[in-house]
C-alpha cells in the first residue's frame, strides 16, 4: 500500500533501546491509522491490570496515511495510553508539525515503554534515539521547555512536552506541542511517570508516496475550497466560544457543577462579547485552511495575558464554576496551558470542590482558601494549587471521581464524570443522543469520540423516536468520529463532505491505493470503536461503567431517567451486536475481521500480546 | 406576504448576532422561509454570509431552533408565540 511506512519504533526507556517492527498492511486496511492505529498498538502492548502510572503502560504516538498529503487539517498526531483518570483507554489527538516530523522519521508510530532512570528528554532523530538529561528543564512550562530543547538540539526538531502538572502526576495532565494540547485522559501524567519531560522528533526521510498523486492534489484542493465555505464559517469567524450564550439559552450550558443549565451571566463571557472586547487574532493548526484558533487578551488592570480559548475551556472555567469575569476565565485558561492540564477536568474538579464547600463538606487545606462558586480569585488560586499539588490541590489533582471517593460525605453524588473522565460542556439532560454517547463512550464522558450531540442539535430524529433509532444515530456518529480521528482530519470539516463516508473512502483509495467503499469505511469506524472496547474489557470494564452521574438521572429537573438511559444503552448494545452485558461475542469479532487481525499480529509484536 | 402577517421574535446567536449587532429582532413571517427572507431584507449584512440571496434561505452552516426543535425545514410554520433562534450548526473539535 501507499502513504505509510509499514513499521513502528518501539522505545524501551528502561533499557535505553529502540527497535523497529513491521506493521502489516491489514492494520491500515482495517483500522486506517491515527487513533485506530494507536488503539491497536495499545491493545497489543498494555497488559491487563497495568498501572497507568507504571513503566508497563505504553505511551503511543501514531501518524496516519493522510499526514503530509496536503489534505487540509490532516496534520494530527494520535496518542494512546491507559488513562490514569479512567483506568481504560486514553486517546487524544493534537494538531501539529510534530505529526509531520514523526512521519518523516520513516515510522508510522512510536511505542514508548519503561521508565527512564532520571528526568529525560527523548530525542528521536529518524531511526536513532538519544536519551538526554532533562532535570534542568523541571519547573518549566511546556512552551519554555520546547524552546529550551530546540535551542539545544536545533529548530529542525519538533517537541512535545509536559508542564509542572505532568511532572507532579496530576491525573489530567496534558502533553503540549506547537501550542496545541493532547489534553483529555491524562497523557501528560503518563509521560511524567516515565520521567520524560520532552520528546523531540526530527525526520529527514521522504514522505511515502500516495497512490494517485494527481487525484490527491485535486481532491485536496477541492476540500480546501469547501473548508472556506459557510459550513466552517462559525469556526473561522467566532470559534467554538460562540456556543456559550446559545447553550445557556437552550438550557444545556453546565452551570455551577451541573446544578443548572442556564447561566445568568452568560452574556458577560459569551463568545460574541469575547470577540468584540478581547479577541486579538486567530491562527490555524499545521496544514489547516480553516484557522479556528482564536486568541484573546485580558482587558483589566491586572497582568496582561493572551491565550487561545475554546468553548470547552470557557464553560469549564466560567459557567461551571459560576465565574462571570472574562478576564479571570482567560487567566484560568492560560494557567491550565502553563501547568499543562486539561481545562475540562480542571474546571470540573474545582466545581466539585466548590459544591462541597457550598454543602458544608470538609475538605483538606485551610477553609479560607477553599474555592467557592463565582470566586474568580479562588478559581485561579486552586488551579495553581492543583498544578503544583499543594494543599487542597493535591486532592483535586486526582480528579473528581477519586477526590470524591477520598472525601466521601456523599460527594460522589456531585462528582460529574463518566468512567472517571469529567463531562464536557453539554448538559445531557436535554440531549438524549449525547447522553447515550457519554454513557457508552470508551474514554469516558467525551463529546469528540461520540459527536452524538449533533443528532440532538439537528432535525435528524423526532424527539419521540424509539430507543433503537437514537442508538443507531449515536453509533453512526461514533463510527464517523472514529474514522475522522483515524484519517486524522478535523471534525470541523465533516460538513464539508456531501456524503462523508463515500467521499472519505474515495480519498482513502487515492491516498493509499487500497480498496475501500463507503460501507467498508463506516465498518472500519465500528472496528476501531470495538478495538477500544476490547481494550477496556481486558482492563476490567463492566456494564456498570456505562452510565451517567446520578445527578443527571434523578430529580424533576432531569429530562432523563435511569430507566430511559438503560433502554438506550441496551438498544446501543443491540446495534453494536454485543450481548446484554455489553460484551463483544466472538462471532462479532469474526464478522468485523478483528479476531484474525488481533490473533495473527500477536505473534509478531514484541510487547505484551496476551 | 399579506399585510396581516404576525410579527415573530427571532433571537440571533454567533455570527448573525455579530453582523447585525442585535441579540433579538422582530420580523413578520408565517414560515421560516419567510422569516429568513425578511431578515435578509431588513439586515442586508446577513445576505451572503448567513442567508443565500438567491434562494432567500439559510446557508449550510446555519439552522433555526423553533420552540426547542432544530430545523432547516423552510416551510416550518411559526407564529407570534413561537420561540425562534437563528444559530450556527454544531460540530466538535479535536483533543
Amino acid at each position: 500500500m501507499n502513504a505509510v511506512h509499514g513499521r513502528y519504533l518501539h522505545i524501551d526507556l528502561s533499557a535505553g533501546t529502540a527497535t523497529a517492527y513491521p506493521l502489516p498492511e491489514a492494520v491500515f486496511a482495517r483500522l486506517i491509522g491515527g487513533v485506530g492505529l494507536a488503539s491497536y498498538l495499545l491493545d497489543r502492548f498494555c497488559p491487563p491490570g497495568a498501572d497507568p502510572l507504571g513503566p508497563e503502560n505504553p505511551l503511543i504516538f501514531a501518524s496516519s496515511p493522510f499526514i503530509g498529503t496536503g489534505i487540509t487539517t490532516a496534520s494530527k498526531i494520535a496518542l494512546t495510553a491507559k488513562s490514569p483518570q479512567t483506568g481504560m483507554i486514553g486517546d487524544s489527538l493534537s494538531s501539529s508539525y510534530l505529526a509531520l516530523a514523526l512521519k518523516r522519521t520513516g515510522y508510522d508510530a512510536l511505542v514508548i515503554t519503561g521508565q527512564a532512570p532520571g528526568w529525560t528528554v527523548l530525542a528521536v532523530d529518524d531511526g536513532e534515539i538519544r536519551l538526554l538529561p532533562g532535570s534542568d528543564l523541571l519547573g518549566l512550562d511546556p512552551a519554555a521547555t520546547a524552546d529550551a530543547v530546540r535551542a539545544e538540539l536545533g529548530n529542525s526538531f519538533r517537541v512535545a512536552a509536559i508542564g509542572v502538572a505532568g511532572e507532579r502526576g496530576v491525573r489530567y495532565a496534558s502533553i503540549s506541542n506547537d501550542g496545541r494540547l493532547a489534553g483529555r485522559t491524562g497523557p501528560g501524567a503518563v509521560m511524567g511517570s516515565k520521567r520524560l519531560k520532552a520528546i523531540a522528533v526530527r525526520g529527514t526521510q521522504r514522505l511515502p508516496a500516495v497512490a494517485d498523486p494527481r487525484g490527491v492534489v485535486r481532491a485536496a484542493r477541492e476540500l480546501a475550497e469547501r473548508s472556506l465555505g459557510p459550513d466552517t464559517a462559525k469556526y473561522r469567524e467566532l470559534g467554538t466560544a460562540a456556543n456559550l450564550a446559545f447553550f445557556s439559552r437552550l438550557g444545556v450550558l453546565p452551570t455551577r457543577n451541573f446544578q443548572a443549565g442556564t447561566f445568568e451571566a452568560a452574556e458577560a463571557i459569551s463568545g460574541e462579547r469575547l470577540f468584540l472586547e478581547h479577541r486579538t487574532d486567530k491562527h490555524g493548526c499545521a496544514a489547516c485552511t480553516i484557522g479556528c484558533e482564536h486568541h484573546y487578551r485580558t482587558r483589566d488592570d491586572g497582568e496582561t495575558v493572551e491565550v487561545r480559548l475554546e468553548y470547552e475551556s470557557l464553560f469549564a472555567l466560567g459557567s461551571l464554576c459560576g465565574v462571570s469575569d472574562p478576564n479571570a476565565v482567560l487567566r484560568a485558561a492560560a494557567l491550565c496551558d502553563r501547568y499543562g492540564m486539561d481545562a475540562i477536568s480542571t474546571g470540573s474538579t474545582i466545581a466539585w470542590a466548590m459544591e462541597c464547600v457550598e454543602r458544608g463538606v470538609r475538605l483538606p487545606g485551610r477553609p479560607e482558601e477553599w474555592p467557592r462558586f463565582g470566586d474568580a480569585e479562588g478559581l485561579l488560586r486552586t488551579i495553581q494549587a492543583i498544578g503544583e499539588r499543594r494543599g487542597l490541590g493535591d486532592l483535586l489533582a486526582e480528579g473528581s471521581r477519586r477526590a470524591a471517593e477520598i472525601v466521601g460525605q456523599g460527594s460522589v453524588e456531585w462528582a460529574m464524570h463518566v468512567k472517571g473522565l469529567e463531562l464536557p460542556g453539554y448538559d445531557p439532560r436535554k440531549l438524549k443522543a449525547m447522553a447515550l454517547g457519554f454513557a457508552v463512550s470508551t474514554r469516558g464522558a467525551c463529546h469528540n469520540r461520540s459527536s452524538a450531540y449533533e443528532v440532538d442539535f439537528s432535525d435528524q430524529l423526532d424527539p419521540h423516536a424509539e430507543a433503537l433509532a437514537w442508538a443507531r444515530a449515536a453509533a453512526r456518529a461514533e463510527d464517523r468520529a472514529a474514522v475522522l480521528d483515524s484519517l486524522t482530519i478535523c471534525k470541523f470539516l465533516r460538513h464539508c463532505f456531501s456524503d462523508f463516508f463515500t467521499e472519505a473512502a474515495e480519498l482513502f483509495v487515492r491516498v493509499t491505493g487500497l480498496s475501500m467503499t463507503a460501507e467498508e469505511l463506516r465498518l472500519a469506524g465500528e472496528r476501531i470503536n470495538t478495538v477500544k472496547k476490547l481494550f477496556n474489557i481486558r482492563q476490567g470494564w463492566t456494564r456498570a461503567d456505562d452510565t451517567l452521574p446520578p445527578r443527571l438521572l434523578s430529580g424533576e429537573a432531569s429530562g432523563l431517567t435511569a430507566a430511559e438511559l438503560d433502554r438506550l444503552i441496551q438498544a446501543y448494545y443491540r446495534v453494536r451486536g454485543w450481548d446484554e452485558q455489553g460484551l463483544v461475542p466472538p462471532e462479532r469479532l469474526h464478522e468485523l475481521g478483528l479476531a484474525e487481525l488481533l490473533r495473527d499480529d500477536s505473534r509478531m509484536m514484541h510487547g505484551y500480546a496476551g | 406576504m399579506s399585510t396581516g402577517t404576525a410579527t415573530v421574535r427571532v433571537e440571533l446567536f454567533g455570527t448573525p448576532q455579530l453582523l447585525t449587532g442585535q441579540r433579538q429582532v422582530e420580523v413578520p413571517g408565517r414560515t421560516l422561509h419567510e422569516i429568513a427572507g425578511v431578515l435578509a431584507q431588513e439586515f442586508p449584512v446577513l445576505a451572503g454570509p448567513v442567508i443565500d440571496p438567491a434562494t432567500g434561505w439559510l446557508n449550510g452552516g446555519y439552522i433555526f431552533v423553533v420552540d426547542g426543535r432544530f430545523t432547516r425545514d423552510a416551510s416550518y410554520p411559526v407564529g407570534p408565540e413561537s420561540s425562534v433562534l437563528l444559530v450556527s450548526a454544531q460540530a466538535g473539535g479535536a483533543s
